[in-house]
């Protein structure tokens, strides 16, 4: 009885201080720029990282950005999947952030999205719900790695939208 | 190496580091400005932290609390925005950054329009302010493989003016003055290709061979040849850039993709389609 009750404390105590990373209260910065917390209410529960505290960026581990096929196929991908609706003209940039995890899974995505003069701007949805799909789909992350082993990493996709057609694909 | 000898250069290190910090701040000092000095003197608590982290963030806000009109803080504020694809935040800190030291970080932000998010004409829009207020050399890129006029040429070939980027690019070259840099006259042989204009293309690719040879002066070497009809040197050039390219001898940028950069499958396409037109 008296391991059951430390274990479930530990548990608890775990899980709190993942989901918040020894960032006091007052603070109005997350742990690191760009952290994207589990949220139960958007995420895949079975998405999970490898250490929670320790996600890292993708240029922290390679110089560039490491697709299977390079970002030759992931254009390519965009090029065939993404159906332009005639009729919607926005213009501007669209921002998806998301995490790789150490098995190559990914997961939490996040938009964000402006004009071309930079200020919040929200996109039609046919745009930004394809867009999501397409990158939730896609399968060619590269597991990435330190001298201790496959990391969680930060990966993100900005779309340049003119006219409601993708221009480019950054980084 | 005993410890007391380890323990004694990493001192000396740490203070000739804190002596040239303190020094940088001692030009706000002998410029009697105070505030940016205090500023200055908070902000040097932040270096010790990763750029991304929330201490870093909040000790550059207390420079800015101290200072508000201390561009450096923003400056460096802005960079883990800048990687991490935060283009809104960053946009709005960069232009504190400008607005409070415009000289020192116009040229930089048009870089950043340029190398992150691909917006050619806020690229060039800053580049020609820096211009129009410098009197000599505007300067190189963050990183130095850039000068910034040959940045500025690159946007106006991304945006269809490509007779423009190569009188720019042209320019630049024949001022002896100044330094042509790692990729200098790979862009503006592809700029030639581009417009058709092979010889010129040619000679600027086989510079680039001579100063920093990689796969994608090959490979565009190969198309150059391949528009003229020269079926062997197309293959040798392909051949070699397909080779150049599996040894990781290719065009690598930290964080972004850079312009010309060519891929495995392209060069793949390109020798398949000379095989079949062999045939």
């Amino acid at each position: 009885m008296y391991k059951t009750i430390i274990f479930f404390f530990s548990i608890v105590f775990m899980t709190e201080s993942c989901q918040h990373p020894s960032v006091p209260k007052n603070s109005k910065y997350l742990s690191m720029v760009g952290d994207i917390a589990q949220d139960p209410k958007l995420d895949d529960p079975n998405f999970t990282l490898c250490d929670e505290k320790n996600t890292k960026q993708y240029h922290n581990l390679n110089e560039e950005m490491q697709y299977e096929g390079e970002k030759y196929a992931l254009d390519q991908t965009f090029a065939t999947q993404f159906k332009a609706d005639p009729t919607i003209k926005d213009s501007g940039m669209i921002r998806i952030r998301f995490i790789v995890n150490c098995k190559g899974e990914t997961g939490r995505f996040r938009l964000m999205s402006s004009g071309y003069d930079y200020k919040e701007k929200q996109f039609n949805n046919a745009i930004t719900d394809q867009l999501l799909t397409i990158t939730k789909s896609l399968k060619g992350w590269k597991i990435l790695s330190d001298k201790r082993g496959p990391k969680d990493y930060y990966q993100y996709l900005i779309f340049k939208i003119t006219d409601g057609q993708i221009k480019e694909i950054m980084p | 190496m005993t410890k007391l000898t380890k323990y004694i250069i990493v001192w000396v290190i740490a203070l000739c580091q804190t002596i040239s910090t303190a020094q940088n701040c001692n030009v706000f000092l002998y410029q009697k400005d105070t505030l940016q000095y205090e500023a200055c003197l908070i902000a040097e608590d932040a270096y010790q932290y990763y750029q991304y982290s929330r201490e870093y963030q909040e000790i550059l806000d207390k420079a800015i609390e101290k200072c508000p009109h201390f561009s450096y803080a923003y400056l460096n504020k802005s960079t883990a925005y800048l990687k991490s694809g935060d283009f809104i935040t960053w946009k709005y800190l960069i232009d504190k950054a400008v607005e409070y030291n415009f000289r020192e970080n116009i040229g930089y932000r048009g870089w950043c329009k340029f190398m992150f998010f691909r917006d050619y004409q806020g690229a060039i829009d800053d580049i020609e302010a820096l211009e129009a207020v410098s009197k000599g050399n505007i300067g190189y890129s963050a990183g130095g493989h850039y000068h910034l006029k040959v940045a500025k040429a690159l946007c106006y070939k991304q945006l269809g003016d490509v007779k423009k980027a190569i009188y720019i690019m042209e320019q630049y070259m024949h001022d002896t003055t100044n330094q042509i840099s790692v990729f200098d006259h790979l862009h503006l042989g592809v700029m030639y290709l581009e417009t058709g204009i092979y010889d010129k293309a040619i000679t600027q690719l086989n510079l680039q061979s001579v100063q920093n040879d990689i796969a994608e002066n090959q490979y565009y070497l190969a198309l150059c040849h391949q528009k003229m009809g020269n079926d062997s040197l197309f293959s040798e050039h392909i051949t070699k850039a397909k080779e150049m390219y599996l040894r990781s001898q290719k065009m690598v940028f930290h964080y972004t993709e850079p312009i010309d950069r060519v891929y495995l499958e392209e060069i793949n396409q390109a020798l398949i389609g000379n095989e079949k037109a062999n045939k």
